[in-house]
């Protein structure tokens, strides 16, 4: 089956029962998506699917084939963080980091439809990732920081362009 | 040269400098032990027993080992059946606990063999196919019960109780009859997890050709855990190699080597070097890694009409678990922490850890401080308010002073504790809030606490080394032996080298935790690591900086002592005029003529004595931290709901390094303290943890966080590097009495069990209704 990641297109064979996080980290090597309970508690597997946050962990892969999938390792532009990430790390909003990848990709599904939400707003958006070492208000600072970055910038980032990457191994 | 030096970075001290490894952390490109995968690398499981107390008659593998896909199976007679413990040195009789049990398990998931397969599944399934015949025994789960004679006995300890710690000076008897007010209280608290976001996880891979094994482990203390898996594999050290990788927290659960980490390794070597990874589920990481010693806390005080606290005696009982971890020295802190804290000199009470057949309970972060934090500052709130003192202004009149002996031998050098009782009472508007919002069903609480920045309570040595390598193009390597697990060490340490030795903080590259690279470090816990291991960064960057200067002044004819590295340039020390710069400097020392090689070592151990535990006397700390904590809260008189308005935290960190830093660990600790304080429960059916999962096990989240109000308070402690103490834990421990002392400022009941659920302040609600339905001080107002 044929999968968007980060607009990079992968052909990979399926069994038929794997989520989109096992296709991510076992089969792609995207390791960057964690998971810390592997049902749908901690909200560590968060990944974009056009703009929207969704779970990984209990997103079966094939039905999100041919879907435009965002991770956090495609947030970036080249050598230029995200505001979200850039403001993450201003903000000192990340700790261990097991969370953060999901904790980043909730936020820019947010951001991405409302740049300046109100706390509560905010809250209820992060409230189904989980985040054991910061206490989530330096994660409310950089938000605020991320969302104003985010509505001053003029130029849309270069919509999707696929680049065809050949079959990846996928023996079960 | 370095291609990119930040000038905005030199002296880094005291800036909030981003995280060293953020941008790995921020782009998902940082590697975690959950993340490693090597070739051919099979999956293990670990084999445990269902029954809480029970002795192993058989062990049956042959099933399982004729599974397609199994490539090992161990179980106790493929090891040594060496016992490993946390505190050999002090408490020989506690190191219970064997890798693989072989004769008797004591708690549901006893580690009991282990497979290796070639997934997941097929793991499983052969675990499945183990056959063991069990004899059943009796099993206890209370703590009281355990106690009892004619309970079922655990291990040998009499009574089941593994460690008794009598902690005994001055004339208590005496000093209750001299006593204006003597009350008496018993707090109970609970269970509780870790929950660190990444799981225990470990990757065991044997070399079979030279017989040396290496670990990668999620661990806070990847030399401990070499000296335990040394141990029970019967090796040298050095043939043992843990390394740590970016760690997705700890608080206390991977302080020590676990089965898996053990068992990792033998599979691997039953395997013939293949790797195995073993991964914690979330489940097991509730129900079989580590857990909160849950206490019952008796104290009586006497205290006179001035408040002057003149006695205080009691009693602690923890539910230790099957084994003893780190018990031992989580009842010592649960009761010699107030000496840190208050003036006392008349003092008895008695601990008690105490083996049932529940799950182990080990370190958390706080060590037995949240605990006795909740009991002794829930207790001294109603000291005052016994007196009709301001509970504010009683905590002022028995603080601890700089520069004093306690009773204990503890020296308390920089104390900042009455300026932070002072400030955070300042900054919450103490004075017109405390007993005054109560017609709103509000109130305010205020508890204090301190902690030592490590612990002389394990070993004969508690040293830090670093080494500080400046390389010909200027590019500086830090190495050390310190184990970041997200708090921010490598950070911290790195900024100390940069500003000690003179270059932008953009420089430094750190390399930590890994046994066979870096220099020994106990680990990260106690809040040791800034402290300890910042002085070994200091003094190794120090070092680096002598053998520049050394060449420059060679080649300039000057002398060294005249001249320093200060802010990228070398200087003259007399009129601070610039030399030359520090690359220029480096250019010289590997230049032509001079090739000197630029290494600096450090090491360092705390001026402490060790804790003799039969008198409980002993300067545990190089230095100590201490903290005022103010919850504002509002208490629904309808739900029982507890909602936590505001909270203020004053804190005496000596000098913060990365104040950003400082200010997410208070920040983190306080969110871990209202969970704790207000909802997270382990809850146990017969040694059976019944919510291990995030939908029923409550942890803080984001939706309800309380604006919080840091006021750092830098004492600048003689001892520390710049002036810097060890923090981290400290703000955790006063953080539920401060709740409970405002919940009975907003409505007049005193909870004295964790959590304070809404079912336990609607019930005491309506015990005080009951008690007095006429003369409610709210009714009044």
């Amino acid at each position: 089956m044929i999968f968007h990641v980060n607009h990079k297109t992968y052909e990979v064979d399926l069994v038929g029962h794997e989520t989109l996080l096992e296709v991510l980290r076992d089969k792609l090597g995207l390791t960057g998506t964690k998971t810390s309970c592997m049902e749908s508690e901690c909200g560590a597997c968060t990944v974009m699917i056009g703009g929207k946050g969704i779970l990984s962990c209990i997103t079966l892969a094939a039905n999100v084939a041919g879907e435009p999938i965002t991770t956090i390792e495609g947030l970036a532009d080249g050598e230029n963080l995200h505001p979200v990430q850039q403001a993450f790390l201003d903000y000192g909003a990340a700790q261990c980091g097991f969370c953060i990848p999901g904790m980043i990709m909730a936020s820019t599904a947010l951001l991405t439809q409302n740049p300046h939400p109100t706390r509560e707003e905010m809250e209820y958006a992060l409230d189904g990732n989980i985040c054991r070492c910061t206490g989530y208000l330096k994660i409310f600072e950089a938000l605020r920081e991320a969302g104003d970055k985010m509505s001053q910038l003029k130029a849309p980032r270069e919509s999707a362009l696929y680049q065809y990457i050949p079959a990846v191994s996928s023996t079960p | 040269m370095v291609q990119t030096i930040n000038k905005d970075l030199v002296n880094p001290v005291g800036k909030s400098v981003p995280k060293i490894d953020g941008k790995g952390i921020v782009t998902g490109q940082i590697k975690y032990v959950f993340d490693v995968s090597l070739p051919n690398m099979l999956v293990g499981k670990m084999l445990r027993s269902p029954h809480a107390h029970a002795r192993i008659l058989s062990i049956d593998t042959s099933k399982a080992e004729k599974l397609s896909g199994v490539k090992a199976i161990v179980t106790a007679k493929d090891t040594h059946l060496i016992k490993f413990g946390s505190n050999e040195y002090f408490f020989p009789h506690t190191v219970d606990q064997l890798p693989l049990e072989d004769e008797k398990v004591r708690y549901i998931g006893d580690e009991i063999g282990a497979v290796a397969a070639v997934d997941e599944e097929t793991a499983e399934e052969a675990l499945k196919l183990i056959d063991i015949k069990y004899e059943v025994l009796p099993a206890v789960f209370d703590m009281e019960e355990a106690m009892k004679p004619g309970a079922p006995a655990i291990h040998e300890a009499m009574n089941n109780i593994a460690v008794i710690l009598p902690v005994n000076f001055g004339n208590v008897d005496r000093a209750f009859k001299e006593s204006d007010y003597i009350r008496e209280d018993i707090f109970r608290t609970q269970p509780a997890a870790h929950c660190s976001m990444e799981p225990h996880v470990c990757v065991g891979q044997w070399e079979t050709f030279s017989n040396k094994v290496t670990l990668w482990s999620s661990s806070q203390a990847p030399f401990k855990c070499r000296e335990a898996l040394a141990k029970c594999l019967k090796m040298d050290l050095n043939d043992v190699r843990v390394i740590k990788l970016a760690v997705g927290g700890g608080f206390g659960s991977k302080l020590e080597m676990m089965p898996m980490d053990f068992a990792a390794c033998v599979l691997s070597h039953k395997s013939g070097g293949l790797p195995v990874k073993i991964t914690y589920t979330r489940e097991e990481e509730f129900s079989f890694s580590r857990r909160k010693h849950p206490m019952i806390y008796k104290i009586k005080s006497g205290i006179k009409k001035d408040g002057t606290i003149m006695a205080i005696t009691g009693e602690v009982i923890a539910d230790g678990g099957a084994y003893c971890s780190y018990g031992p020295t989580v009842i010592a802190a649960a009761i010699m922490r107030i000496f840190m804290v208050y003036k006392i000199k008349n003092f008895r009470i008695s601990g008690y850890r105490v083996y049932t057949n529940n799950p182990i309970s080990g370190a958390i972060r706080g060590f037995g401080g949240v605990q006795s934090g909740f009991a002794i500052e829930s207790h001294i709130d109603m000291l005052a308010k016994g007196i009709g003192m301001d509970p504010m202004e009683f905590r002022l009149r028995n603080a601890t002073d700089p520069n004093m002996v306690t009773i204990n031998k503890m020296y308390l050098t920089s104390n900042g504790l009455k300026e932070c009782i002072t400030k955070a009472a300042a900054a919450a508007d103490w004075k017109n809030k405390y007993s005054k919002m109560r017609n709103q069903c509000r109130g305010i609480g205020i508890a204090v606490a301190a902690d030592v920045m490590g612990s002389k309570m394990y070993k004969s040595h508690e040293s830090a080394g670093s080494i500080v390598k400046v390389e010909e193009d200027g590019s500086v390597y830090l190495f050390t032996g310190a184990a970041d697990t997200g708090q921010g060490a490598n950070t911290a340490l790195s900024q100390i080298a940069a500003q000690e030795l003179g270059v932008s903080y953009s420089r430094i590259r750190c390399k930590s935790g890994d046994t066979e690279i870096t220099p020994f470090d106990t680990g990260s816990f106690a809040s040791r690591v800034t402290f300890i291991s910042g002085n070994a960064t200091k003094r190794a960057a120090t070092d680096a900086k002598k053998q520049i200067l050394n060449v420059v002044a060679e080649e300039y004819k000057l002398n060294p002592e005249d001249l320093d590295i200060i802010a990228e340039r070398v200087i003259h020390k007399k009129d601070s005029s610039v030399l030359l710069n520090f690359d220029k400097a480096l250019d010289l020392c590997y230049s032509f003529n001079y090739g000197r090689q630029i290494i600096g070592r450090g090491s360092y151990n705390p001026k402490t004595t060790p804790v003799d535990f039969r008198t409980a006397e002993g300067n545990v700390s190089g230095s100590y931290g201490f903290e005022a904590q103010i919850a504002e809260v509002e208490v629904d008189k309808e739900t029982g709901h507890v909602r936590i308005i505001k909270m203020w935290d004053a804190h005496d960190i000596g000098k913060a390094i990365n104040p950003q830093g400082v200010i997410g660990q208070i920040e983190g600790s306080i969110a871990m303290g209202i969970g704790y304080s207000l909802y997270e429960d382990l809850k146990f059916k017969n040694g059976r943890v019944v919510n291990a999962n995030f939908a029923n096990y409550r942890l803080p989240k984001a939706i309800g966080m309380p604006e919080i109000e840091t006021i750092l308070i830098e004492t600048i402690d003689p001892e520390g590097p710049f002036g810097a103490k060890g923090m981290g834990e400290a703000s955790l421990l006063p953080t539920s009495a401060a709740i409970a002392n405002a919940i009975e400022d907003a409505v007049g009941i005193r909870v004295k069990e964790l959590p304070m659920t809404p079912d336990k302040i609607l019930k005491a609600l309506k015990e005080k209704e009951q008690t007095t339905p006429q003369t409610a001080t709210e009714s009044q107002q």
